[in-house]
């Protein structure tokens, strides 16, 4: 590298090289005491991922090219690099973590030769996705690996491995993670996970019903943290209203046990809890096949649910709310009892 | 409970664990605060907006150190919950001298408490209305200004926006350190990318943000006009309107339609007038060439010729640029606490507050500034002012939508507020020290004790409109009946102070005459002395109602 005339500009490839190789050494070292040679290795390291980064960015100066992003993307996938880079992203400072996973996150989005060769890699070494969920655990490092494993899950095979592995169930209490910024986080995650990729979620949903929404029930639409009510029942209507899960929306309106808990989500003092519980609600009334528990629930109801109806406002003028709730009014209003 | 305080037992032990890892940096030695309320005691209330509260407090099992508190009521703030992430995400992942961030965030019940360093003096923009409300003297503008550019050089250069930059928002503390707060509107060009798919290229200056945010008047041209985009030089516009708000003591508002509740309404907050008054005589000579320089940049109409924060801190103006010590020493002086300054700006804004539909603005507040146009800037270099031009038509409704914005603002934590200076601490500090630093103080005590008489008699107005607003409400309670009582007595009052009035209007009205008439006399008793009987009769009369009156 040392010459007596200027250094050749350096091609992404020998950067990404660069880097893998400070990485491989980074891994093999764990806490010598040379801290000496250490700084100086982690300050190059440093260095040539903010540089991965204005590659594949630009900077303030000059835009990204396509071409130079191209290589970057293949040499960096065409060995272990992800890997080393996930393994050691704890040991690197602040500000390299950040740009590695913004790196991390536009790779992503590469394309070579019109193929995103980020989404072979990653279902060849489909356990990274175990770190990174891992990763919740860890206040420190929950944030990056988070916004990495959000990256990751825009690709559908890598989205369908972490909703049917085990660490679906373990969201449940990532969401209720004690720190804010990494229970959002989580729940972020969740929520993509829940509705970017449609197939995948109807299938994933319709196999995992029962335990699936057991948890939800009981974990999140009936926790005592406000917030974590407040978004599962959002979610919960995003996912019910979503056209291509009706068979299981079908199915979740159809329990007396599920309409109790969404009525006493009506009733909440929170504004925003009660909007959202209205959209999940008026699903059980808008069902044509009611059973007759749900039929029984609703007139016993009826005088006190009309009369919260008639009380029941958004802040905003809101027409389609206000169809969806003349809609609902009438329905109960109209309901007989059935059967014997 | 129990559990969780044990939780967050352990958290800060393994915190300690971390914090001696030899190969973690900057970001580790952050001691970790524990996420539960129950560690934290509530000292004093300290800024107040639409949908959050400040609180001063201690971090028990923290040795007990004094954070900041800022508690977010969820419910009320609008529905996108993203923003709120998208915040708290930020505020934990910058690492910035310059940058207030957070030590921890969690929920409490339906808010939302994120724990950061107390900075103890403050926010410029209070100190400012406080201490200071024609401006800072130029070096303390110079220092400000310096340290908040560094802290935009390291946001732009991670790709965030902070989209709100504005005196109410830097914040001081007791060493003088200067540090950019609230993170509620920042976007990041790297989200906004995933979100609209827009280009691939964050950094270069291709990357636009479509969304408008911001508070007005501090509204980059772009921002406002935002169909066209606009990048990190909005954050250079804002910053150029903060310089003028730092050397006038409020951002540039002239030229404005004389409508007349436009201008009450802008009085009440910005002191309109006094900016009228001043602006002309003293500002033209103020202010050194280079500070004019370098505002004009910022404040260029089109967003590639500003230049960048990286730039802007190579020039010539920051050349002799002093520490952080200056603000100790120039402006944190005798300055009232910010309790006590939070305390009586509450007093304040309590009847404003009152006449103003809170409730509607806080839903507008959205809608309305997509609906407020400012048709254009124009920068006058010499004054160093800048004017922004309002279309005609509208104008109530642009500025009560400043007004709206202003108030439901919820990082200003000491927005508003007015000063009560302590000069009791002024006198004692004064007394102990030596001689040469008596002189100093006494010219610090002199300056306390005008801006104590300043602030007293804001006081004594605040206090007369509040009760006149508590005297209204009670008059709602009382009975018709009463009421009529009341207004009669006060009537009758009146009328009885009239007639005592009109009877010694009479009375002084017959002893000019009676001086005058005996005037006269004496001059026809001097040359005509046997004449005018009737004179005579008058001055008889009139002697006795004199001695009456002089009785």
């Amino acid at each position: 590298m040392k010459s007596l005339f200027k250094p050749k500009p350096r091609t992404p490839v020998d950067v990404v090289r660069q880097t893998r190789d400070l990485l491989i050494y980074t891994d093999r070292n764990p806490d010598t005491k040379d801290t000496k040679r250490e700084e100086k290795q982690m300050l190059e390291l440093s260095k040539n991922v903010r540089e991965l980064k204005s590659i594949l960015y630009g900077n303030s100066e000059s835009e990204p090219v396509a071409e130079a992003c191209a290589q970057l993307t293949q040499e960096f996938f065409r060995e272990n690099t992800l890997r080393l880079l996930i393994k050691c992203l704890p040991k690197l400072n602040l500000e390299t973590r950040k740009d590695a996973t913004q790196v991390v996150a536009n790779l992503q989005r590469q394309q070579v030769q019109s193929r995103l060769i980020a989404s072979d890699y990653l279902e060849a070494n489909i356990d990274l996705m175990d770190i990174l969920v891992a990763g919740y655990e860890n206040t420190e490092m929950a944030l990056h690996y988070g916004a990495m494993l959000r990256e990751c899950i825009r690709h559908q095979s890598v989205a369908k491995y972490v909703l049917e592995s085990q660490h679906m169930k373990k969201f449940f209490d990532y969401i209720q993670l004690p720190n804010f910024d990494i229970a959002a986080d989580a729940a972020a995650t969740f929520k993509e996970l829940l509705t970017r990729h449609k197939s995948t979620v109807a299938e994933f949903l319709s196999k995992n019903y029962d335990w699936f929404f057991a948890e939800y029930n009981s974990k999140l639409l009936e926790s005592t943290n406000y917030i974590t009510r407040r978004q599962a029942v959002k979610l919960l209507g995003d996912i019910l209203l979503d056209r291509s899960n009706s068979a299981v929306m079908t199915r979740y309106v159809s329990s007396r046990e599920n309409l109790r808990i969404l009525m006493n989500l009506l009733r909440e003092s929170s504004k925003s809890i009660q909007l959202e519980a209205f959209h999940v609600f008026k699903l059980f009334v808008a069902n044509q096949n009611k059973p007759a528990d749900i039929v029984g629930i609703l007139v016993a109801n009826r005088s006190k649910l009309l009369r919260l109806f008639a009380d029941f406002k958004t802040d905003k003028e809101d027409e389609q709310f206000e169809a969806d709730k003349a809609h609902v009014v009438r329905e109960i209003a109209a309901l007989e009892p059935k059967g014997p | 409970m129990k559990l969780s305080r044990l939780n967050s037992l352990r958290r800060v032990q393994s915190g300690e664990l971390i914090m001696k890892l030899p190969d973690d940096h900057d970001d580790s030695k952050r001691p970790q605060f524990p996420p539960d309320s129950t560690s934290y005691k509530i000292i004093d209330e300290i800024g107040i907006g639409v949908s959050a509260v400040v609180y001063k407090a201690i971090c028990i099992p923290m040795n007990s150190a004094v954070v900041a508190i800022k508690a977010i009521d969820l419910d009320r703030s609008r529905a996108d919950f993203d923003d709120i992430r998208r915040e708290a995400k930020i505020l934990s992942l910058l690492s910035h001298p310059n940058i207030l961030n957070a030590h921890c965030s969690f929920t409490v019940d339906r808010r939302l408490w994120v724990v950061m360093p107390f900075m103890s003096a403050g926010s410029l923009q209070s100190i400012i209305s406080s201490s200071f409300p024609d401006g800072l003297p130029e070096p303390c503008i110079a220092v400000v200004l310096r340290e908040i550019l560094h802290a935009l050089s390291y946001l732009h250069d991670q790709g965030h926006l902070h989209r709100d930059i504005k005196a109410g928002n830097i914040l001081i503390d007791s060493n003088g350190s200067v540090k950019l707060a609230d993170f509620g509107v920042s976007a990041s060009i790297f989200e906004a990318n995933s979100k609209q798919g827009v280009s691939i290229s964050p950094l270069s200056t291709s990357m636009m943000l479509k969304e408008v945010a911001g508070t007005p008047y501090w509204m980059a041209p772009e921002v406002i006009h935002s169909h066209n985009g606009y990048s990190l030089k909005a954050d250079i516009w804002s910053f150029g309107i903060t310089a003028l708000e730092l050397a006038h003591g409020r951002p540039p508002l002239s030229h404005l339609p004389p409508s007349k509740s436009l201008l009450l309404k802008i009085t009440r907050r910005f002191r309109f007038s006094d900016y009228e008054n001043h602006r002309n005589c003293k500002n033209k000579n103020k202010f050194s060439k280079g500070f004019k320089e370098l505002v004009a940049s910022c404040l260029d109409q089109e967003p590639s010729r500003r230049p960048c924060a990286e730039k802007l801190l190579k020039h010539p103006f920051f050349k002799n640029c002093k520490g952080p010590d200056l603000l100790v020493k120039t402006i944190l002086q005798g300055l009232p606490s910010v309790e006590e300054r939070f305390k009586l700006g509450k007093l304040q804004r309590l009847p404003s507050m009152k006449t103003e539909e809170d409730e509607e603005e806080e839903e507008l507040e959205k809608e309305i500034i997509k609906q407020r146009r400012i048709s254009g800037w124009n920068f006058n270099e010499d004054g160093l002012e800048l004017d922004p031009v309002f279309p005609g038509e509208n104008c109530e409704e642009e500025c009560s939508i400043i007004e709206e914005k202003g108030s439901g603002d919820l990082s200003e934590w000491c927005s508003g507020m007015s000063d009560l200076s302590s000069p009791v601490g002024n006198e004692r500090g004064g007394g102990g020290g030596g001689g040469e630093e008596e002189v100093v103080d006494r010219e610090s005590i002199v300056g306390g004790l005008v801006a104590l008489k300043r602030s007293l008699d804001e006081q004594r107005r605040a206090v007369g409109s509040l009760i006149e607003l508590i005297e209204g409400e009670k008059g709602g309670e009382m009975s018709r009946e009463e009421q009529m009582g009341r207004l009669m007595e006060k009537m009758t009052k009146e009328l009885e102070n009239e007639r005592k009035r009109n009877f010694e209007l009479e009375m002084e009205l017959e002893f000019l005459r009676l001086q005058i008439s005996a005037a006269y006399n004496n001059n026809n008793n001097n040359n005509n002395n046997n004449n005018n009987n009737n004179n005579n009769n008058n001055n008889n009369g009139g002697g006795g109602a004199s001695t009456a009156i002089n009785n």
